[in-house]
């Protein structure tokens, strides 16, 4: 009995070290678990119904969960259930909470690299929320940025521009799409439009830009045209342009934006622009 | 006169029992996780502390209203109390009557306080919303409800039933939207069923807009003084009954 208070403390020291221990190695155990804790995590249907009234709350305890949870770069595996975790959990917990589409299509795109995925969720995001411009902008952003697929690119935005609270850039992004997609007479029509609606300097200056090199691209692609079909039905080169239009290949010679007639080279075929480039363009330098 | 009385003195009562000691922890709940958020969140601050607010104002209150319900009138029989009131010219049911209005006076405080923390913290931040009072003021309206539903039970029951009983009705009423789904999936009689128990049971739904508040959409007003009549209409429909129950049971 005399080694009673001694036991113990020996006892309650092994204890407090076992604990210790045990903690730690399970802490280490719980960082090797991976994707396996998502594994279980119900669908967002189910989680409405056990949250009693606050889909709201859980949602947001689940949106805050998953960035410390995504932001940790030892889970190799972390993105297996990503699109779960999102769309299927947090979007139809609370399908009006707006950020956690944002961050979950920039995980999906930036980090996992899947700019599918991201654009389902901004999908599903922009048909719960239809009066929220910025999903279908971010979608429209990925496709420009990390696709190129500036067709479906151009989709995104202007369903973008058609929402109010839009911001006006979203229209000069818009334009500028047809424009890397080839369609150089459409991109004209939307800056053209941008430009004779402009609200600001700054707006008329830069549709101006586009607006002034478009033209010029557009009339040069059609004068070159008309010259190598003069010279396919006649069997040599205009001597000047106005013989396209004797010729009845075009119905003017136009001049170019800032007045000054196209030169054209009776010798090769050539016409180009005496006018500087607005705008500094690949190829156009 | 005689149900004021017990109002009153069932709100002293539960003053006595500290249960605004719950204000601190909603007050120290809230302040501590609007900067615990700023730490963790990527965007959404104001949207998860209005969140957090409007819930805690509900689950304080819902536990304030069931755990202080279920006990008012066992409470006054397990000390025999109840013997010295029944025995004077009181009417049982402004028994019961008073007994809910001093809850009611508990409850409103409660959530009076904690809305003032609530906007206090708020205006702070700058993100003070004037339709975050309507989601409060229906809050207190489902309270109203749940109160209704605890003291019924406790009229006929023990403590720890009643608890039991108005915590799965206050579960009920929060999924019952899920009968809707279910009729749909089932045809004849188990359809009618569903739909029966659906427009009979409680719809605290009705009673919740804080996911319509936090997102910023208007709240209409005939939303919410429609709610507001089905709340205290059921209320009412629950006190008669708890009133009725409690006329019935013997004491001897």
């Amino acid at each position: 009995m005399k080694g009673g208070p001694i036991g113990a403390g020996f006892l309650l020291g092994a204890c407090v070290a076992a604990a210790g221990v045990s903690s730690s190695r399970l802490e280490s155990m719980s960082h090797r678990e991976g994707s396996a804790s998502v594994l279980y995590l119900p669908s967002g249907q189910y989680l409405k119904v056990v949250s009693l009234g606050f889909p709201e709350l859980l949602a947001d305890v689940i949106y805050l969960w998953s960035i410390q949870y995504y932001g940790d770069y030892d889970k190799a595996d972390r993105y297996v259930f990503l699109e779960h975790v999102y769309s299927s959990v947090i979007a139809e917990l609370d399908p009006h909470y707006i950020d956690p589409y944002l961050v979950g299509a920039m995980i999906m795109g930036m980090e996992a690299g899947d700019h599918e995925m991201a654009l389902r969720l901004l999908d599903k995001g922009a048909r719960a929320n239809p009066e929220e411009w910025i999903l279908p902008f971010e979608a429209g952003f990925i496709c420009f940025d990390s696709l190129g697929d500036y067709e479906r690119a151009a989709g995104y935005f202007e369903r973008a521009m058609a929402i109010p609270g839009a911001p006006p850039a979203t229209r000069r992004i818009h334009a500028e799409m047809f424009n890397k997609m080839g369609d150089k007479r459409r991109s004209l029509a939307h800056w053209s439009q941008i430009h004779d609606t402009a609200d600001s300097d700054y707006v008329r200056d830069i549709s101006w830009s586009h607006v002034h090199d478009l033209m010029i691209e557009v009339d040069l692609e059609t004068l070159t045209t008309a010259v190598a079909s003069y010279r396919s039905l006649h069997g040599r080169l205009p001597a000047a342009l106005a013989d396209l239009r004797r010729a009845g290949l075009t119905d003017r010679i136009p001049d170019d934006p800032d007045g000054r007639p196209y030169q054209y080279d009776a010798a090769t075929g050539a016409v180009k622009s005496a006018s500087p480039w607005r705008l500094f363009r690949k190829g156009n330098r | 006169m005689k149900v004021l009385a017990i109002a009153l003195n069932t709100f002293r009562e539960a003053i006595r029992d500290r249960i605004l000691y719950l204000l601190l922890v909603f007050a120290v709940l809230l302040i501590g996780s609007s900067r615990a958020l700023s730490l963790l969140t990527v965007g959404s601050e104001e949207k998860i502390v209005k969140d957090i607010g409007l819930a805690a104002i509900s689950l304080f209150g819902v536990a304030t209203a069931i755990f202080v319900g279920v006990g008012l009138v066992f409470k006054e029989i397990e000390k025999r109390t109840i013997y010295t009131l029944v025995s004077k010219p009181i009417v049982r049911s402004h028994f019961i009557l008073g007994k809910y209005l001093g809850l009611v006076l508990v409850l409103a405080v409660n959530v009076s306080i904690m809305t003032a923390c609530f906007y206090g913290l708020l205006l702070v931040k700058g993100w003070a919303d004037a339709a975050i009072a309507s989601a409060v003021f229906l809050t207190l309206v489902e309270l109203l409800l749940v109160t209704a539903i605890a003291i019924f039970f406790s009229s006929f029951s023990t403590p720890i039933l009643s608890s039991l009983f108005t915590v799965t009705a206050y579960v009920i009423g929060h999924v019952s939207w899920g009968l809707l789904m279910l009729a749909e999936r089932v045809n004849g009689l188990g359809r009618g069923i569903c739909h029966a128990l659906y427009w009979c049971l409680p719809n605290l739904e009705r009673l919740n807009v804080r996911g319509m508040v936090v997102h910023g959409a208007d709240v209409p007003l005939d939303q919410v003084l429609t709610a507001t009549v089905y709340g205290v209409s059921y209320t009412i429909i629950v006190l008669g009954l708890a009133m009725m129950m409690f006329r019935r049971r013997d004491f001897l």
